[in-house]
């Protein structure tokens, strides 16, 4: 690798770790809003399909059915959120 | 002493500090490990726990514990002179401050992402978490009540300001609907809503404006209306409150989140703006003294000079963000130390900034005075800063108005957040007994009107004690429940005992302070019907946090002297 790469790679680096910081300080914070939003979202729909997941019919067999193929991804993220425990501090993050 | 040397010495520190002696610790007595899978990796849901990068954490964590305290605490405590001040930023940072943040971010990495309170449950005992939650709703009452009364009744008076920051507001919910509705690139809704809220602000400082918010405000002369405040005091702080109450009940993505977008920007740029003109103009202190009194209007210096400076050298509210947002986002353990470590030297360079506008920015004691002093301190930042920004051809008048939108913007951050924080908390305290308090608009009604309460009654600077102590009443604990959890994996645990025992000692003494002075000494001496009420509240509540405390420190004493086995089990 010659110099001028190497000094390259090293502007690159630091572009990059600038921009993830301008990021981290105005963005992260709504793109993690836009996540729970998302994964309450996702908590509804894997409650409307609940019932057809676990063999009891409380919606109409025919539409549960067609959305199981999408909900099924979800589930070990969800049951993650489902049941950890949380306290007060959790609305200050 | 000059800017410059304040600067470099600023900079040594954070060479030192975190070159070496963080460093130290973090290597011989931490050790983490890079290939440890994280919370974040083992539990990731999409939502909370979701690895990201320790670039971005770094913003993320920096930009959640820099608001007003960083700004305020140096200004009001160099009224003790220069020395003390610089000496507690540095020092305290150096040997405390940061070891807080990091330590209470490893620990949260190595229990499982637990907040707080469930740590405190699992390390001191099951009550610690209940005593905790109460504690915790105190301090953030009183975060209202401080950040309310310096901005309601100090920046918002100004009528050069409420239009800018209205116009900030507005171009924060423009930002808003040009993200999520019209889906607009990010960069053209920056540059839009950037420039109109400048050009707001400098609005804001016409004649026009000016005239239509001093006949608002009551001004020149505003008469005394409501409980010894004047016409300005009592609109001020609804201003803020309406605010607060909008950021609270609308959707996040509507109001609070792309305000608090547009409001990073004008913080940020305001700050650079800020550095190049210290730079620029490189300015000396003329005759600030280096030593005033022992005594002044806050009390004597220890120990109220290490609770007045409230974030620049340490603060418990970061150990909550510690804990509760970044140790679930880590992705690998070693980045703990630049992440939470590096954030808060950063803080304390920010610190600097505002000690040098107190002091550099006046050419001395008696400019400082004039801006106002410690009763004004935020007025003095923004004078200060104006006076900084004037080196790079931004005008004293703009600048001023700037200065004064920019913090009333990084105090209102923080202010929604807590509302949001204490309507979910009442909801949970009281719901059951309560059912109004789960509603929205009567949960965040509530704790609105308590902050009212505290912000048109209590002076500044005795709320902004109380504030500084609970906040780093909560910054002692913390550094105890880490030492437990440095015990409880075996481990060396004196770096953080140590601090613990100064803080707790230190804001023990304060907050005993803060009872005697208002419960034994202004009580029975207040003139009117609010200065009693005034020092009933702040004595009790500083009562009431130190019996607190003592419950978690006995129980905290109980669970140091358990075996290391017991602690390991019961972990």
């Amino acid at each position: 690798m010659t110099h001028e790469e190497r000094r390259a790679g090293l502007v690159r680096r630091w572009g990059r770790s600038a921009k993830d910081f301008l990021y981290g300080m105005a963005g992260h914070d709504m793109t993690r809003y836009a996540l729970k939003t998302r994964g309450s979202m996702e908590h509804l729909f894997i409650l409307i399909t609940m019932g057809d997941l676990l063999g009891v019919p409380i919606l109409p067999p025919y539409y549960s059915l067609r959305l199981l193929p999408y909900v099924v991804p979800q589930i070990s993220t969800w049951k993650r959120r489902m049941l950890r425990e949380r306290d007060l501090t959790d609305a200050l993050a | 002493m000059n800017s410059i040397l304040v600067l470099i010495v600023g900079v040594l520190a954070v060479l030192l500090g975190y070159g070496w002696y963080a460093r130290r610790i973090d290597r011989d007595f931490v050790k983490p490990d890079a290939d440890k899978a994280t919370p974040a990796k083992m539990f990731m849901d999409g939502v909370d726990f979701t690895p990201a990068s320790r670039n971005v954490l770094f913003g993320y964590q920096f930009k959640s514990i820099a608001a007003l305290g960083p700004i305020t605490g140096p200004i009001i405590a160099v009224q003790w002179g220069w020395l003390p001040a610089l000496v507690w930023v540095i020092l305290g940072t150096f040997f405390i401050g940061w070891v807080q943040d990091y330590g209470a971010m490893i620990m949260g990495v190595r229990s499982e992402g637990d907040t707080m309170g469930a740590l405190s449950y699992k390390l001191v005992s099951p009550r610690a978490r209940t005593i905790l939650m109460v504690f915790i709703y105190f301090y953030l009452l009183l975060i209202m009540g401080a950040f309310g009364n310096a901005v309601g009744k100090v920046l918002m008076t100004n009528p050069k300001v409420p239009f800018g920051m209205i116009a900030v507001a507005l171009m924060g919910v423009l930002a808003g609907q040009m993200t999520y509705k019209l889906r607009q690139d990010i960069i053209l809704t920056t540059i839009v809503t950037v420039l109109l809220s400048f050009g707001g602000i400098w609005l804001g400082t016409r004649p026009f404006m000016e005239s239509v918010f001093s006949a608002i405000l009551g001004l020149p002369d505003s008469p005394t209306i409501f409980l010894g405040n004047t016409q300005a005091q009592v609109v001020g702080p609804i201003l803020v409150i309406a605010f607060c109450y909008l950021g609270s009940v609308l959707p996040i993505w509507s109001f609070a989140q792309p305000v608090n977008y547009v409001s990073f920007w004008i913080v940020s740029l305001g700050v650079l703006g800020g550095i190049l003109g210290v730079l620029i103009w490189r300015p000396g202190m003329g005759d600030f003294p280096v030593f005033t009194e022992f005594t002044t209007a806050s009390g004597p210096l220890w120990p109220m000079l290490f609770v007045v400076i409230a974030c620049g050298a340490i603060s418990g509210w970061h150990s909550l963000v510690s804990t509760s947002g970044t140790a679930r986002q880590l992705e690998k353990e070693t980045d703990a130390l630049p992440v939470g470590g590096g954030a808060m030297f950063m803080e304390m360079v920010f610190a600097t900034m505002a000690f040098l506008t107190a002091t550099v920015a006046f050419e001395g004691w008696q400019g400082y005075l004039d801006a106002g002093g410690a009763p004004a301190a935020l007025a003095v930042f923004s004078s200060g800063l104006a006076r900084f920004l004037s080196q790079i051809g931004i005008p004293e008048t703009f600048g001023t108005a700037y200065g004064s939108v920019f913090l009333t913007i990084m105090a209102l951050t923080i202010m929604q957040l807590v509302v949001r924080f204490m309507r979910v908390a009442g909801a949970e305290l009281v719901g059951k007994q309560v059912p109004a308090m789960r509603n929205v608009h009567v949960g965040t009604s509530v704790s609105l009107i308590l902050t009212l309460i505290f912000v048109w009654i209590i002076p500044w600077l005795t709320i902004w004690a109380a504030f500084g102590a609970s906040n780093q009443l909560m910054a002692g604990l913390a550094l105890l429940l880490i030492a437990l959890w440095a015990m409880s994996e075996g481990r060396v645990h004196t770096w953080a005992l140590y601090p613990a025992i100064f803080m707790i000692v230190t804001t023990i003494a304060a907050l005993l302070y803060l009872a005697y002075d208002n419960l034994i000494v202004r009580l029975p001496a207040a003139a009117t019907v609010e200065g009693a009420i005034a020092s009933l509240l702040v004595g009790l509540i500083a009562v009431v946090l130190v019996v607190a405390a003592g419950f978690l420190i006995l129980d905290g004493l109980k669970a140091l002297r358990k075996p290391q086995e017991r602690l390991a089990d019961v972990r």
